[in-house]
């Protein structure tokens, strides 16, 4: 068995696991994320929503019921990781818009204004109101987009369809990033003569250079362009995961790719490794601590089976919201579902509650209470969570030597 | 088809009026078709939208009935000949076991043998060794098995498939039509008023003879014509799998009790049923204990069932005849001819393996007051269009993987625009039961959105529509997978609903 021996393991490479792995690298210690696969982030519209319910973000926070893992973490915490991603974001080259202090609105591609707080660049223009007309520029092909559910909203909107020549929103966003395409685009563009008053096209407006090829149609065009986020496979998620990924490996961290975590093994009040199943290469990564990332059900971080719900690495005792019965409410609207509650709970330095070992700590979806689609909270509780998980794992670490 | 002049007339005449597109009804278009006797049949959903549709597909061999109902046995085991001869193309003849798990009792397998033997089922006993050769995935514990011709079929394409020949005899069918009056004078019913559930357009059509074939709301039919027809409703809730775990039909050897059935259907499996007598067949919820029970029940048969993916649950009402007998598993499957002696008939009770013989019989009656002697012959001419609508042609969706829309069940944008050209159909639920579309493991999670928006861009309904539709698409779905969700189908629908709630940002309707 070959053995691989880091300062910290993540498990997890979603957006908080990502986080707490660059900030841990960055401090000096030695680093490793290991992950079954693409996060669900990469499904994500890119947006960073913090809490949906209030205009204000923070005034949301401040309103959510007393055991919300968000109140686990100081509100200087919160304001810093968002500070933080942002810095971090603009230096990966997608720069994202907005401010803790205030959410705004993207456009669905079902019409409605979603709430969210920062956006990234290509989004930023997305009209606040329904008053601003809207020419929405559609992909031959592409099955994911129809313009019509926004005409039934917004009245004021037309569309024209542009044959790009390929048809999945991940060809059509890879042609983008060619220059001779580009141009072919703008010309087209500019005879359609537009006049309403701002362009949108679905999220498929290049990989990593959306934000300058937006820029770039907008200038040419002499009106605000912005990208309309799309049902999964969606390009600003990718965008963010690519970001935070090249981040992270940027601070130093190493990641451990297609690596389920198979196994543990512990020592008294210790875990002293996880171990995978995989051939040719380490099979046992041997860390002081370990940050617990896993996200949800959708994630992979928990398991519902008919009569219990299960966390998958550790086995750590699940909050579970009552029985099977009462996981998910009549109305399938209602976004009051018991099961948005199952997860972890954790203290005040993101230890898991009732847990035999001292240095696991655990951030993002997979904390219990944490509603993330009721309170519009899910990127923004893991980037808060995510520092104040790495912080408090940082204090360990530093207790121990 | 109805010709332009027929579709735009609110006004038609007709001989036989048909109110139901189940299984009965369908049965009876065909007979009369054959007959040539002009027929109209008016539907209030798509075909094979109530018991029909929600049953679990099983051509029965009549084994199941051999103990309790011997006459009903030997009317499916004649059905079940009948229909693997005429329907060849559409009738999976997978055979059937009935399993004796440790514990059954011996007594019942006697009576079953004897029964079988009594009716002329062939029937054969096997060794669980045989039986485990036979399907692999069977509890290696069980004692014995007996052998049937139990046979799988796909109730909507059943529909389709006698349909077919009405449409091509002059036949006039209305589907998304809801009657709303039975026109009466002077005592006799001499038409129905009808409201197209679409536009809003009502249509008058006038007959000599009005049947009504409408299942478990045969009583809420005759009783606009100012007749009653006393039955019982009983709920019976089915799950689908995600995996074809067996390719023979699996049976319980024991009285008819919960969960004691799993029939291959396609690619997947589906397991029932349970009875709980009913009121209302328009508010079917079908409840997680129902649910748990028939795992449960179906895991002692294929164990594995425990541990497979559940993608939905369903819940179907049989029509049955009023009787004493307290145990709903008991109450009698025969069916009824009613002569309401207003012009009036109802045909209720029964089975989908018996629905042939319904029509027939009540063809025959219609006939007799005709006093016309044509003899029927459903039961020799092969069912019409089976070539083209049979088989769940893979091989053929393989071929253009460029426009796939629904990725669970290889569905493309030309299929489903061919659908849309060829039925006319403003409803999503048109396509999904034509094409399989939305049938997989995500249940439509992702390509309803696509296929209304496919709608959308043919100008056959409004984005409004759309809108609209895909709400109320997304609240039915939710009813079939609700009691169903744990594991990979809880995953698929935090997902699901992270889709519409959240990216979409899709608000509760008002």
């Amino acid at each position: 068995m070959s053995v691989t021996e880091y300062d910290v393991v993540i498990i997890g490479a979603g957006v908080g696991g990502l986080t707490a792995g660059a900030l841990l690298a960055e401090r000096g210690f030695k680093v490793a994320l290991v992950t079954r696969g693409e996060p669900t982030a990469c499904l994500s519209t890119g947006c960073i929503d913090i809490c949906s319910r209030d205009s204000k973000p923070l005034s949301g926070i401040n309103a959510l019921p007393p055991e919300h893992p968000y109140h686990l973490v100081p509100e200087k915490i919160t304001r810093e990781a968002l500070d933080y991603f942002q810095a971090a974001m603009m230096d990966m080259g997608i720069p994202y818009a907005g401010a803790a202090e205030e959410n705004r609105f993207t456009l669905s591609a079902l019409g409605t204004l979603k709430t969210s707080c920062l956006v990234p660049s290509t989004m930023k223009e997305a009209p606040q109101d329904n008053k601003e007309s809207i020419h929405i520029v559609t992909f031959k092909g592409l099955k994911d987009f129809y313009p019509g559910y926004i005409i039934s909203r917004r009245k004021n909107t037309k569309s024209s369809v542009y044959d790009a020549g390929v048809y999945s929103t991940m060809s059509i966003a890879s042609h983008f990033e060619e220059k001779e395409f580009l141009e072919k685009f703008i010309t087209w563009l500019t005879r359609l003569d537009i006049q309403e008053d701002k362009i949108a096209c679905p999220a498929v407006v290049g990989l990593e250079s959306a934000s300058e090829i937006v820029n770039t149609i907008s200038i040419l065009m002499g009106k605000p362009v912005f990208e309309i986020p799309t049902i999964p496979p969606s390009m600003p998620g990718r965008r963010l995961f690519n970001a935070l990924k090249g981040h992270f490996r940027k601070k130093g961290g190493t990641i451990y790719w297609s690596w389920p975590v198979a196994g543990i093994e512990k020592s008294g009040k210790i875990i002293e490794a996880v171990t995978t199943p995989s051939e040719g290469r380490p099979n046992s990564i041997n860390a002081k601590a370990f940050i617990l990332s896993t996200g949800s059900f959708v994630g992979g971080g928990l398991t519902a089976t008919r009569e219990a719900i299960i966390e998958n690495i550790f086995n750590l005792p699940v909050h579970v919201p009552g029985p099977r019965a009462t996981w998910f409410d009549n109305d399938y609207f209602s976004l009051n579902h018991g099961i948005g509650r199952a997860g972890i709970i954790a203290d005040s330095s993101l230890r898991p509650a009732d847990c035999p070992w001292e240095n696991i700590f655990v951030c993002g979806g997979i904390l219990a209470d944490s509603e993330i689609l009721k309170n519009g909270c899910g990127h923004g509780l893991a980037l808060a969570t995510a520092h104040m998980a790495a912080q408090s794992c940082a204090e360990y670490l530093s207790d121990e030597l | 088809m109805l010709s332009e002049l027929e579709f735009h007339n609110k006004m038609i005449k007709t001989d036989v009026i048909i109110i139901g597109g189940g299984a009965t009804g369908c049965g009876i278009a065909r007979d009369l078709a054959l007959r040539g006797i002009p027929h109209c049949l008016i539907e209030k959903g798509d075909f094979a939208a109530g018991a029909t549709g929600a049953c679990h597909g099983l051509l029965h061999s009549g084994g199941r009935y051999a103990v309790t109902d011997p006459i009903a046995a030997r009317e499916c085991y004649e059905e079940n000949l009948i229909l693997r001869k005429i329907g060849e193309k559409c009738v999976e003849q997978t055979g059937g076991l009935f399993v004796r798990l440790p514990g059954d009792s011996k007594r019942f397998r006697e009576m079953f043998l004897r029964g079988c033997d009594e009716v002329g089922i062939p029937a054969e006993a096997i060794s669980s060794t045989k039986a485990i050769e036979l399907v692999p995935n069977l509890n290696p514990e069980i004692e014995e098995a007996i052998k049937v011709p139990d046979c799988s079929i796909d109730p909507f394409r059943l529909c389709l498939l006698n349909i077919r020949t009405s449409e091509l005899r002059g036949g006039i069918i209305f589907t998304r039509h809801k009657v709303t009056e039975i026109v009466k004078s002077h005592g006799r019913c001499t038409g129905i008023k009808a409201i197209d559930q679409a536009t809003g357009v009502v249509r008058e059509i006038h007959g000599n003879i009005i049947v009504n074939a409408t299942g478990a709301w045969a009583n809420m039919i005759a009783s606009l014509a100012g007749s009653e027809v006393p039955m019982t409703l009983v709920k019976g809730s089915l799950v689908i799998t995600n995996h074809r775990l067996t390719d023979m039909v699996i049976n319980r050897l024991r009285h008819p009790s919960d969960g004691d059935i799993i029939v291959p259907n396609e690619a997947v499996c589906l397991a029932g049923t349970t009875a709980l007598a009913i009121d209302d067949p328009d508010n079917l919820v079908t409840e997680s204990p129902e649910v748990d029970t028939i795992i449960s029940e179906a895991g002692r048969m294929i164990p594995h069932f425990n541990n497979t993916r559940i993608i939905r649950a369903f819940s179907g009402v049989r029509p049955l005849l009023k009787s004493k007998k307290a145990d709903s598993h008991e109450i009698s499957r025969g069916f009824q001819i009613i002569d309401h002696e207003n012009g009036m008939y109802s045909i209720a009770g029964g089975k989908l393996t018996t629905f042939r013989l319904m029509a027939e019989k009540m063809v025959d009656t219609i006939m007799t007051s005709f006093n016309l002697k044509k003899l029927c012959e459903t039961a020799e001419i092969p069912l019409d269009g089976q070539e083209e609508l049979s088989g769940y042609p893979l091989v053929k969706r393989l071929t253009d993987m460029k426009n796939i829309v629904c990725e669970c069940e290889l569905v493309t944008r030309q299929e489903v625009e061919r659908i849309i050209k060829q039925t006319a159909t403003r409803n999503v639920g048109d396509i999904q039961h034509r094409t399989r579309l939305g049938m997989g493991p995500c249940q439509g999670g992702f390509c309803t959105f696509r296929a209304l928006g496919i709608m959308n861009d043919l100008s056959v309904i409004s984005p409004d529509q759309s809108m609209e539709m895909l709400r109320g698409f997304l609240q039915r779905r939710y009813r079939g997978i609700r009691p169903a969700l744990w594991g990979d189908q809880l995953r698929e629908e935090q997902l699901v609903e992270y889709i519409y709630l959240g990216i979409l940002a899709m608000e509760k309707p008002e």
